[in-house]
């Protein structure tokens, strides 16, 4: 399999363990998430999700099994490592927004760009489209704290695309909005993925997200239940 | 994360930066205070060494003193390029007033004329002139020896003493070497003199000034038990003429010269004791230092802690970046900005603080402390150098801060 068929990003038979194997988060997990796919992921709260998309976004090493990228092993690469990987191959969108504080709308969205050591003139042009995307082109000077949470999550998801990754992974990323707020993160999410070809990965309890996946996965005990790309 | 950004970050964190903040600039304050006021007094005495009337000074080691003062010091006055020897003996005497009281007195016993020769223009300007002591060279009641001469039993006392015991110029007083009222030899006080800003606050208010002979007599250093000549002294000061005074070539031959006469004694020259000053400053430097090192330490305690601790009052900002990849050296970056912030504004505060403990001091202390510290010297190599180090040492500090930044899980630190 060339560079360009494989999978984004695929778990092999992971286990994921806490409190020295006092607690099994994922029980042998194997998943491709191909290029270009939206998939949704539900089950129960602790049955491993947010284990599973930690894991797929090298946040977290397994405990045994293997993580790929693009065909190539990595979960166990040094953090060094991962996180260059991350840096340019993943944009995360957590539950909990997680803006940092101390920084503007722009500046959080400038974060991913500093760190690739874009020159300042493209990432000022880049800042200004990412936040002209997700509708917050005057709120730029705010700070997360004079934004409400929705607007912070359309942040989040300008941070998550600045340096354009090939896996969007986001954790339960409409959990705590209201209605409306949800429509447009997840509309913002979907579009996203839909233009830039990025996989989109979506941890969710809202039926509708899950209606709108093209492949929709169940989750139980930290296994997989159901699978529609399987069926 | 540019310097804007570690400034607010500090600011969120408004206690615990004021509180590091305060650790460091109590810290600094120590050294600024101990070495500006260390070295404001050495320069102070060495301003008073090198301006003193002065250059050599003949001593003896051993209890005894100086012996056949009178002859030594005109045979001194003879050599070339001196100006004046000025024999010198201190000793503890009681005063009785004409009231009945009494009083102890540091008396110094000197010969008038080489006595105001050899005193700096500051020190001459508190004497009445000539010395009202009689006989300038204190050979008539000396009288080669016999002491036989006829005495003026004059003396003069120092104004503290006599504002105190409400004594002046024409009133007659009792002086005894052993305190006792019976063995009193009465003096004409003919005048009083005004004493120099002493470092050492009160010490030495109570002076009176009278004629070697004199002085000799009544503390038994004028002959022997069996007739024998003593003529003792504690030392006598050695000023040179004209611009050998501040050739130190010239002074160092006179000197040698004087070693020649007196091979027992000891001749030191003044550039001799500025050399021991210095020493004696860098060791109190040394010793200034040490102490303050402790303090630092104290204060580089509370700003580790603080570093450290913000890695958990920020866990989940510091993991968010590491999520998204932002690199180590980024994160070590920050953190040492932060470090650097906190170590330069606290040793800023410091020195401040410093100052301004040495000027109130200087304003309110008590008159010893306030003497002192009003010579305080600041100086700005040495301010720059103390916060130099500051600022290094908060730079390693914050390496710890960032190896806890790097060992924190991210998944943990985002739940
Ligand atoms: N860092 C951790 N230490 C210990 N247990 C953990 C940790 N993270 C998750 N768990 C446990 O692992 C299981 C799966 O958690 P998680 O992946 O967060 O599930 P979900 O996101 O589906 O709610 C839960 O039982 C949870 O309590
Ligand atoms: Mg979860």
């Amino acid at each position: 399999m060339s560079e360009a068929e494989a999978p984004v990003a695929e778990l092999v038979a992971v286990r994921k363990e806490y409190t020295a194997g006092a607690v099994t988060a994922l029980a042998g997990v194997s998943l491709q998430v191909g290029r270009s796919t939206f998939l949704s992921l539900e089950g129960p709260s602790g049955c491993g999700k947010t284990s599973l998309l930690n894991l797929l976004g090298l946040l977290d090493v397994p405990s045994s099994g293997s993580v790929r990228w693009n065909g190539r092993d990595a979960g166990r690469l040094p953090e060094r490592e991962r996180a260059r990987l991350r840096l340019a191959g993943v944009g995360f969108i957590f539950q909990r927004f997680h803006l940092l504080p101390t920084l503007t709308a722009a500046q959080n969205v400038e974060l991913p760009l500093r760190a690739i050591r874009r020159p300042a003139a493209q990432r000022e042009r880049r800042v200004a489209e990412l936040l002209d995307r997700v509708g917050l082109t005057a709120r730029a000077q705010a700070y997360p704290h004079q934004l409400s949470g929705g607007e912070e999550q359309r942040v989040a998801v300008a941070r998550a695309l600045a340096n354009g990754p090939g896996l969007l992974l986001a954790d339960e990323p409409t959990g705590e909005l209201d209605r409306a707020s949800a429509d447009t993160v997840l509309d913002l999410l979907v579009s996203a993925h839909r233009d830039s070809g990025a996989a989109l990965v979506v941890v969710t309890h809202n039926p509708e997200v899950a209606a709108r996946a093209q492949r929709h996965l169940v989750m139980r005990d930290g296994r997989i239940l159901s699978d529609s790309a399987a069926e | 994360m540019s310097w804007r950004q570690a400034g607010r970050e500090l600011r969120h964190l408004r206690f615990q930066t004021a509180l590091a903040l305060c650790a460091i600039a109590v810290a600094v304050a120590l050294p600024v205070v101990l070495l500006s006021v260390g070295g404001g007094v050495v320069a102070h005495e060495l301003d008073a060494l090198q301006h003193s009337g002065f250059q050599i000074v003949v001593g003896a080691s051993g209890l005894h003193g100086i012996s056949s003062t009178h002859t030594l010091s005109s045979r001194i006055g003879a050599l070339a390029n001196v100006r004046a020897s000025s024999p010198l003996l201190s000793l503890p005497l009681t005063v009785f007033l004409p009231g009945g009281g009494e009083a102890p007195v540091l008396a110094e016993g000197v010969i008038p004329g080489p006595f105001l020769a050899t005193a700096s223009p500051q020190e001459s300007g508190l004497f009445p002139q000539p010395l009202p002591l009689g006989d300038p060279t204190d050979s008539v009641h000396f009288a080669n020896g016999t002491y036989r001469g006829p005495a003026t039993n004059s003396i003069l006392l120092s104004s503290p003493l006599a504002t105190a015991r409400g004594i002046g110029t024409g009133d007659r007083i009792g002086l005894s070497a052993s305190g006792n009222r019976s063995q009193t030899t009465e003096f004409n006080v003919t005048g009083t003199f005004g004493l120099p800003p002493s470092l050492l606050g009160p010490t030495g208010a109570f002076v009176a000034i009278l004629p070697l002979s004199d002085l000799q007599l009544r503390s038994g250093t004028a002959l022997s038990g069996s007739g024998a000549l003593i003529d003792g002294s504690d030392s006598i000061e050695v000023a040179l003429s004209g611009s050998a005074a501040s050739d130190s070539g010239a002074v160092a031959s006179v000197a040698s010269a004087i070693q020649g006469l007196v091979p027992y004694y000891d001749v030191a020259t003044q550039d001799q004791q500025v050399a021991a000053l210095l020493d004696a400053e860098s060791v109190l430097t040394g010793f200034y230092l040490a102490l303050s090192s402790f303090s630092l330490a104290i204060g580089f305690v509370f700003l580790g802690v603080l570093l450290v601790r913000r890695v958990e009052a920020l866990r989940a900002p510091i993991a968010l970046r590491r999520a998204v990849g932002v690199p180590a050296r980024s994160l070590a970056g920050e953190f040492a900005r932060t470090a650097v912030a906190l170590g330069a504004g606290g040793a800023a505060l410091g020195v401040v603080a410093g100052i301004v403990v040495v000027r109130v001091l200087a304003a309110y202390g008590s008159p010893a402390v306030s003497a002192v510290a009003q010579l305080a010297v600041f100086d700005p190599v040495q301010l720059l150098g103390i916060a130099a180090a500051v600022v290094a040492v908060a730079m390693l500090l914050s390496l710890a801060a960032t190896r806890a930044a790097l060992r924190l899980s991210i998944p943990e630190a985002l739940r």
